[in-house]
């Protein structure tokens, strides 16, 4: 009982008990001397840490926080626009890269079949010999005749192609290009009617803007974090 | 100007709102860090960092007792410096307690021999503060040094309120046997058991 009530001595000096826990220490104090006096010196104790004075302070602990040098396009304000800008053009790297690597666009035959029609008329071109002897020249005229423009692809457009002017290099070429010949006839040039673009400039194009995004954001970061300090 | 408005002052960046519950709270938070870390150096960058991390962090407050909000941060600034002086025992604490001068109440009419007892009895209440473990010193310091209720200390700790009055409790027995202990060194007028 005596170990009970004195557990509840701090709160019975500092008015904070039920009043039947109240009565239940006044009650046991009044037939414990031992208890009483434990009271007694706790309460002294108390009071002598009442009596403690605040001591004053040394100096003022207020902060200051330095006003901004300029307003810069690198400053704490532009995260709000740069992380997000990093975000957008981060991801569309990423999807660029894997639809590459994928062949999603169908990125080799466009740029193949493209950069031959895309040639200027006259421009003479050289062509691996499939049969293996040499080289072939062909113009982009001859050239366009065997593989029409994309504005003429069609069915029929590649088989007629292989009947004009008798041209020795269209079979070649139509081999070069697509490999082995199906009994209908060469196959279409896969990709044939995508238009090209260059992917491989696009993908590092983005590359380099990611990478300056993201030293814009650090550089930004690193003026934010100096920020406040103490007088 | 009321402390609810210096406080959403504070909030949105206004740094003299905010040095206005500065000087409104040092003298608070110093004499708490001087109790817990006894010696006034450790005390002043105690209560500078205490009072940065509360800029910093002054986006957090949601309301309630601002005081104790403070004091919180102020006691885990005390815990950080007392952890680190343990690390590399810099100082005992012993020592270091014994550099507090500050003393119980005093009147314009204390004679000399009055103000002589009251400095050895806060030499002795400032020894028997360091004698108490970190967790008790705190809420002894709180609650009977500064005169928070229960429930400050408890915000102001971090804890329960049964685990403050628990606290409080074995706090103020030690600190009591403590004073016993040497109670012939104290002045009779302050003596435990007359």
């Amino acid at each position: 009982m005596c170990r009970k009530v004195q557990g509840m001595f701090s709160e019975y000096i500092d008015n904070r008990l039920s009043t039947e826990d109240k009565s239940l220490v006044e009650r046991h104090l009044q037939a414990c001397e031992a208890c009483s006096r434990e009271l007694g010196s706790l309460r002294m104790t108390v009071q002598l840490l009442h009596r403690v004075t605040e001591a004053p302070v040394p100096r003022s602990f207020a902060i200051t926080v330095p006003a901004p040098r300029h307003e810069s396009a690198f400053g704490p304000a532009s995260l709000r626009w740069l992380r997000p800008a990093t975000a957008v053009v981060a991801i569309a790297l990423v999807v660029l890269l894997m639809g590459d690597f994928l062949n999603v666009f169908g990125h080799e035959a466009v740029t193949r079949g493209g950069e031959l029609l895309n040639a200027p008329p006259g421009q003479t071109m050289l062509l691996p010999n499939p049969a293996g002897e040499g080289n072939l020249t062909a113009t982009a005229d001859e050239l366009t005749k065997v593989i029409p423009t994309p504005t003429q692809a069609g069915a029929g457009n590649v088989t007629e192609g292989n009947n004009t002017e008798g041209n020795a290099s269209a079979p070649v070429f139509m081999a070069g290009i697509s490999g082995t010949q199906s009994p209908e006839g060469p196959p279409s040039i896969p990709g044939q009617e995508t238009v090209g673009w260059p992917l491989r400039q696009t993908e590092i194009g983005l590359g380099v803007v990611v990478f300056a995004l993201a030293t814009l954001m650090v550089f930004a970061v690193m003026q934010r974090r100096k920020g406040v300090s103490i007088r | 100007m009321d402390e609810q408005d210096l406080v959403s002052r504070s909030k949105s960046g206004d740094v003299e709102a905010f040095n206005l519950l500065v000087e409104q709270y040092q003298r608070l938070v110093f004499n708490l860090a001087l109790r817990m870390l006894g010696n006034s150096e450790a005390a002043e960058d105690a209560s500078q960092d205490a009072f940065l991390s509360a800029y910093k962090a002054i986006g957090k407050f949601r309301g309630g007792s601002f005081k104790s909000w403070v004091l919180r941060i102020a006691a885990n600034s005390c815990h950080d410096k007392l952890r680190v002086a343990r690390r590399y025992r810099v100082v005992s604490l012993d020592t270091l307690m014994l550099e507090i001068g500050d003393l119980p109440q005093a009147n314009n009419n204390e004679s000399p021999e009055d103000y002589a007892l009251r400095r050895e009895l806060g030499r002795f209440l400032n020894e028997g503060l360091a004698y108490l473990p970190e967790d008790q010193r705190l809420v002894v310091i709180l609650s009977d040094v500064q005169g928070l209720s229960y429930e400050e200390v408890a915000q102001a700790a971090g804890c329960s309120l049964g685990t403050v009055k628990s606290r409080l409790n074995r706090g103020r027995t030690r600190l009591r046997d403590f004073l016993l202990q040497r109670e012939e060194l104290l002045p009779s007028k302050f003596r435990l058991n007359k």
